[in-house]
């Protein structure tokens, strides 16, 4: 990526991530019905994000090593295993998976 | 009577969350060289933004080829929460409004889940959230730092399955906050919606749809 446009993504996600965290302190009597749903948030959109991320170009489902990957780093999420853990096994499962059999 | 923690407890309580902190910072590191991010681009964002999941959701986003937009757009509704912990943190940070919003940046998951164990009932803890906050700056820079300059050393990062390292990280962010029945019927909710929506719109609007579901099944 180009450096003007890493730093567009840089100063853009600071500047919004800044006003976020600004706005608790600047304006406490936000009501609490409109924060409380702010937690349901991170859930979808994290939920989206592997699910998009599984998709094709065509945007449909695309089933290669990612999907195995993504199996065996929500096992050991359950299994509460340590962030790092879950993603270095996604990692080998994929990489494996790609140097035995060529997919 | 209510004795607050004093900073060898606070420190002793940090030091594993900044030892998970680091990794996950290095971790990040490699993964936004391995997207093709400038290294320096990388540290700065770290430096700038402060927040693990917003930053691995941008730079998952560029890495399966969507746009800046949809990458910012995506790491900052991440980052929505924090209006919530910005309300519940203000009254116990020290000075004036202006200081308090710029004390209120120390505040992430880990910094705010700190305060609230160190704190009374509905008022979290302000030294305790400063200094785990600032502990937890310091270590998470310089994890993404020596991930950027690890990055490149690693090698292809196809065949090293780094792109499978996203959905992977996605997911182990994930489940630890499929605590309760409205979290996770906000998480099937969204990724229902967005893979309705991604054969038919452009990157983006699938995530912008499991927004709207996330708000809307919150509660």
């Amino acid at each position: 990526m180009a450096g003007p446009l890493a730093l567009a993504l840089v100063l853009g996600l600071a500047s919004l991530s800044f006003i976020m965290r600004a706005t608790g302190a600047l304006l406490p009597n936000l009501p609490a019905a409109v924060t409380a749903r702010t937690g349901g948030l991170a859930p979808a959109l994290l939920a989206a994000l592997v699910a998009i991320q599984l998709t094709g170009p065509n945007g449909v489902i695309h089933v290669d090593v990612k999907v195995p990957a993504v199996l065996v780093a929500a096992v050991l999420a359950a299994l509460r295993a340590p962030f790092i853990v879950c993603v270095i096994a996604g990692a080998l499962v994929a990489a494996l998976l790609r140097a035995v059999f060529h997919l | 009577m209510h004795l607050n923690w004093s900073m060898r407890q606070i420190l002793l309580a940090a030091a594993p969350i900044a030892i998970a902190v680091f990794v996950f910072g290095a971790s990040f590191g490699v993964l936004a060289v391995a997207a093709r991010l400038p290294a320096w681009s990388v540290v700065l964002m770290s430096v700038l933004v402060f927040a693990g999941s917003a930053q691995f959701a941008a730079i998952g986003v560029i890495a399966a080829g969507g746009s800046v937009l949809t990458a910012i757009f995506a790491g900052a509704l991440l980052n929505l929460r924090f209006i919530a912990t910005g309300i519940a943190v203000a009254p116990s940070l020290p000075g004036a409004r202006l200081l308090r919003s710029l004390l209120a940046q120390l505040s992430i998951d880990e910094s705010y889940a700190m305060s609230v164990r160190a704190g009374e009932p509905g008022r979290p803890d302000g030294r305790t959230l400063l200094v785990t906050g600032a502990l937890l700056y310091v270590v998470w820079v310089f994890g993404t730092l020596i991930g950027a300059l690890l990055g490149p050393v690693l090698g292809d990062p196809k065949r090293l399955g780094l792109d499978a390292a996203f959905p992977a990280g996605f997911v182990a962010l994930l489940w630890p906050m499929l605590a309760g029945r409205h979290a996770v019927r906000c998480a099937i909710g969204g990724a229902a919606v967005a893979l309705a929506l991604a054969p038919f719109t452009p990157p983006g609007i699938p995530l912008a749809g499991a927004a709207v579901v996330g708000l809307w099944l919150a509660r």
